[in-house]
């Protein structure tokens, strides 16, 4: 038998295996996990959890002509729409720019705030609870597989659009563009991983609320058009919503001296809205799941699926 | 001989294999009709449902809406009418195109029943179309409603006495089979691919969104692509819909500059022309769905997908 196969990680260390961290006297004693060993299997959790959503963009192919192909069409509905009302060219930039953040909306609601309720139906929620493992460890590698399977899209978007639609962009502050981007993710994410729990706990109403978290909050999140249109609605919009407020700090900055409506705060006031989002968010995820989990640890609804 | 027992003389009886013809099909589809429409509105009160349904396509309205004032000003009505028109339409497409993929994916990952269906007596595309039925019947609830809210708050004029009744009829008969067709092919691609098909049915739409002349018309696309559009059922029955209920209004096939235009020598395509063209480019799509179909069930059959649960 060789060393991998009866569980070995090292055969100088005797009685450590991949199994057992340590030789202890006792379960209790086992069950007392060091700082190292609860940061590590975390971390292993985190990788895990993402492996699936990196590894299947390698492994089927389909969502290259679904996730890249057809968006950028979607896309260039609403650059036609503004092409025969004749508007001014950065009006297509908006919709670019919009089209291309819509890839990072829709993987949080589909792939993140209706996950823990599909794992549910799929059975491997209670296992998730079970295992020695930080739910929010989960959380974080679903958002950082979306992350990655999303701005392949995202940036296939930008890029075949921009090309074809020759938008041209008027960047003055490239550190606060990347900044309010990466805010923006933060806060998407965060959104998300919140999301994830509620929407576990509104059982099946979670897979309408998906469909109503699509075009209603493009619509008021001023998805293909400057927020300040939309009034008071949008000055909401931009104190709830990171992508309203993401992509208008995004098209302040990338289409400097752009003549359109505007009367929203400065980008550097809404970078601040954004990291206020991220920490408000990532602290009600937190406890949106602690509850959670004391709801379906009293309740044992953990298992019981498709409600 | 009693109920599921043998033949008295003790053996196989091949009538039993045979099933019931379309007495047995029509039962099956009408149960998953029912079934589709439970499982859609049975979860919530109806008014949160009716909430649920009419958001999406009215959010979609109102955001070109909201795109045609930022840029006119309000100063192209009739454009406003063409949005609106266009938009509450796409409702049809949405739902009809994502309800028969939808029900794929539903019941071969979520609730793990679409072996079981397919092994049933029901006749599979029998029990796909019924599902898929059922949420065409949520997208015209949410497509009425955006007219009525476009003509009630938006200003859209509209004239009941002006509705061209028999055009609105066959649009819509033939418009809704097309819709099927389309959800079909993309309910048998998405029994060849993983779980996260979900979006799919949603990015084909957006796709055939810009080819369709649902917002703006064709004519402002590059010819090659406006040719592609005038092949899409889809673009006929909105164009034949929008002409019935707005007669005399803007065309999304025709005018300065269009392919249609200039292959026809005409303005715009008259109601025969419409009906004509829908009535062949349907029977040209529902063809391609079913052979399609049936490609993929092979396939699906001989790979194991039917039982494939797949996660990311």
């Amino acid at each position: 038998m060789t060393a991998r196969a009866d569980g070995r990680r090292t055969l100088d260390r005797p009685g450590r295996t991949a199994f057992v961290y340590r030789p202890t006297a006792s379960p209790q004693e086992a069950a007392a996990w060091t700082r190292r060993q609860v940061a590590m299997t975390n971390l292993r959790t985190v990788v895990g959890r993402a492996y699936p959503r990196i590894i299947g963009l390698r492994r089927d192919k389909s969502w290259v002509f679904f996730e890249v192909l057809l968006p950028f069409l979607a896309t260039s509905a609403f650059v036609f729409v503004y092409r025969a009302l004749q508007a001014p060219p950065q009006y297509i930039g908006f919709v670019v720019l919009g089209g291309a953040m819509t890839a990072f909306w829709l993987n949080v609601i589909w792939m993140m705030a209706q996950q823990l309720w599909w794992e549910k139906s799929q059975g491997n929620l209670e296992l998730y609870f079970a295992a020695p493992m930080h739910i929010m460890a989960v959380l974080f590698g679903m958002a950082f597989g979306g992350f990655v399977m999303s701005s392949t899209r995202a940036a296939a978007v930008l890029v075949i659009a921009t090309t074809v639609y020759n938008v041209s962009f008027s960047v003055d502050q490239w550190v606060l563009l990347i900044g309010v981007f990466l805010l923006t993710l933060g806060a998407l994410y965060g959104l998300g991983m919140m999301l994830a729990s509620l929407f576990l706990m509104w059982g099946r109403e979670a897979w309408h609320l998906t469909q109503l978290l699509v075009e209603p909050v493009y619509f008021v999140s001023g998805l293909n058009f400057p927020i300040a249109r939309l009034g008071v609605l949008g000055s909401v919009a931009i104190s709830i919503l990171p992508l309203a407020v993401g992509l208008d700090a995004m098209r302040q900055l990338a289409f400097a001296g752009a003549a359109y409506p505007i009367g929203t705060p400065s980008p550097a006031i809404e970078a601040l809205i954004l990291g206020a989002m991220v920490v408000v968010f990532l602290v009600l995820a937190r406890w949106t799941l602690l509850v959670l989990e004391r709801l379906a640890r009293s309740e044992g609804r953990l298992s019981v699926r498709w409600q | 001989m009693t109920g599921l027992a043998s033949p008295e003389w003790g053996g196989f009886d091949p009538a039993r294999t045979r099933g019931g013809g379309w007495r047995e099909m029509r039962h099956s589809f009408v149960t998953a009709i029912r079934l589709g429409w439970k499982m859609e509105a049975n979860w919530t009160d109806p008014f949160l449902f009716l909430i649920y349904s009419v958001a999406k396509p009215l959010a979609s309205a109102l955001i070109l809406v909201v795109m045609l004032d930022v840029i006119s000003g309000g100063a192209k009505p009739e454009y406003r009418a063409f949005v609106i028109v266009g938009s509450a339409l796409w409702s049809f497409v949405l739902s009809g195109v994502s309800g028969l993929a939808w029900m794929i994916l539903d019941d071969r990952e979520r609730y793990r029943m679409l072996k079981y269906i397919y092994v049933s007596p029901s006749d599979f595309l029998a029990v796909v179309f019924g599902r898929g039925v059922a949420r065409i019947g949520v997208g015209a609830m949410g497509a009425a409603i955006t007219l009525a809210v476009g003509v009630t708050f938006l200003n859209v004029p509209f004239d009941v006495g002006r509705i061209d009744w028999p055009l609105l009829a066959t649009g819509m008969i033939l418009g809704v089979t097309s819709i099927l067709a389309i959800g079909l092919i993309m309910a048998a691609i998405c029994m060849q691919t993983r779980q996260d098909s979900w979006s799919y049915p949603e990015a084909a739409a957006g796709a055939l969104f810009l080819v369709s002349g649902v917002v703006f018309p064709l004519s402002v696309l590059p010819a090659a692509v406006q040719g592609v559009g005038l092949l899409s059922p889809l673009t006929w029955w909105i164009e034949g819909v929008r002409l019935a209920l707005f007669p005399g209004g803007l065309s999304a096939v025709g005018g300065p500059g269009s392919l249609f235009g200039q292959l026809t020598g005409t303005a715009a395509p008259t109601s025969s022309e419409i009906v004509l063209v829908l009535l062949g480019t349907g029977a040209v799509a529902t063809l391609a769905a079913v052979a399609v179909f049936r490609t993929s069930d092979r396939r699906a059959k001989d790979r194991g997908l039917f039982d494939q649960t797949t996660g990311s």
